[in-house]
């Protein structure tokens, strides 16, 4: 089975490490994890990863900018928003500027699954 | 669950997409108008009156309502007809997701059953009374975030015990962590706690051992402040402020405290730990 590509990018470590574990043993494969968002700009052009988890607060380039970047890059990257900030402000202006999704810390193992194999449905 | 936005929840469960979500908060963008843009409307105010409102509705815990009374520009009797008008016309996400053809009123209905029920079984979990606080519906919302995902995280009791107005330095044996929410008001969510409860909540987050004092279990304590500081922002959402958060740091210092803000403390118990949560106003 060919599994699809994660790239997760947090500023924290902690974050990374939780989605790793998750994902571990799923039909997730995390082939990159970046601490910041030109770094995940960097990464995501060589890797071309199918799916980005990327959070919105983080120092230096921010998440919305990040997604811009992005989404110059490939304009079909499918880029999901991961956030402890879900106002309706936010959700919007990130999906406006393209994000395909929008999931809000915490969550659970369970339905942190459940949300990614709903987006391999769309992806 | 601690604050979320319905919209946003019925994204991450597969229940609409994004499209369908982008044209409802745009329907409730058009249609929504707050109390003093609804008397603008009304010719109650001008513009420049509004914003002398708002300013002040932004920089304080007081009601709309009774920042447009306090003003003396608008009388009771104009109040309740804006008021009125308001409820008659005011539509929320579900209405609009149904509006725009997305979802059913059932669809809507049966959602939102789960998501209340989620949402009023965290809130249960704070008995204390905020009333007397300075701004109580912020220091609520902040201080209960806290006490839900310190209780959730580390596995461990919580209670909270005493709420005052006195701010505290950083006590031997603790460390900070601080992280400013900004936009139309800026306040501090400050977490004091034993060096010794960074392992147990560093475990509790990743999910694998982590000595105190060392960058993973500081890095992952950072990150529980992130989380009770984002959802504060979005649970504040819904009393009207617009604010985001700051990644959050930690510091050996007394940080944003320096005795010249507003500041209430709330002393919690975790397990058999003390912590303090000061938020800075």
């Amino acid at each position: 089975m060919t599994k699809w590509r994660v790239m997760t990018v947090d500023d924290s470590a902690a974050i990374l490490t939780i989605i790793a574990a998750y994902l571990e043993d799923s039909e997730f494969d995390v082939v990159a994890a970046e601490r910041d968002g030109r770094s995940a700009v960097e990464r995501f052009a060589e890797m071309r990863p199918d799916i980005v988890l990327l959070d919105l607060i983080m120092p230096g380039q921010s998440g919305v900018e990040t997604l811009s970047r992005l989404l110059a890059i490939d304009p079909d990257a499918f880029v999901v928003i991961v956030s402890s900030l879900g106002t309706e402000e936010a959700v919007h202006e990130c999906l406006t500027t393209g994000a395909k999704s929008f999931l809000q810390k915490p969550f659970t193992k369970d339905d942190f699954i459940v949300f990614m194999r709903d987006l391999t449905q769309v992806a | 669950m601690g604050a979320t936005f319905f919209g946003q929840y019925l994204l991450s469960k597969g229940v609409i997409n994004r499209e369908a979500l982008i044209d409802a908060i745009n329907t409730q963008r058009n249609q929504n108008l707050n109390l003093t843009a609804l008397a603008v409307r009304q010719g109650y105010l001008d513009k420049q009156q509004e914003e002398a409102i708002l300013l002040r509705y932004r920089t304080s815990d007081a009601k709309l309502e009774d920042l447009c009374l306090e003003s003396g520009l608008i009388d009771k009797v104009q109040l309740d007809e804006l008021v009125r008008l308001q409820l008659s016309d005011w539509m929320r996400i579900g209405a609009a997701l149904v509006a725009g053809g997305h979802l059913s009123c059932e669809e809507v209905e049966k959602h939102l059953d789960v998501f209340q029920e989620a949402q009023r079984r965290a809130e249960e979990q704070i008995e204390t009374d905020f009333s007397a606080c300075r701004e109580p519906e912020t220091v609520k919302t902040v201080v209960s975030l806290a006490v839900i995902h310190l209780g959730r995280i580390s596995d461990q009791p919580m209670k909270l015990q005493t709420l005052s107005d006195h701010a505290c330095d950083l006590a031997a044996g603790r460390r900070r962590y601080v992280q400013r929410l900004v936009g139309d008001r800026e306040l501090h969510v400050v977490l004091d706690l034993p060096v010794e409860m960074e392992s147990v909540l560093a475990e509790g987050l990743v999910g694998i051992p982590c000595e105190s004092g060392t960058e993973v279990a500081i890095d992952a304590v950072c990150e529980v402040v992130n989380i009770i500081g984002g959802n504060a922002c979005t649970q504040l959402e819904a009393c009207g402020f617009k604010l985001r958060p700051d990644p959050p740091y930690s510091t050996e210092g007394n940080g944003p405290i320096n005795g010249k803000g507003d500041c209430v403390r709330a002393e919690v118990l975790v397990g058999d730990a003390e912590m303090d949560v000061q938020v800075l106003l």
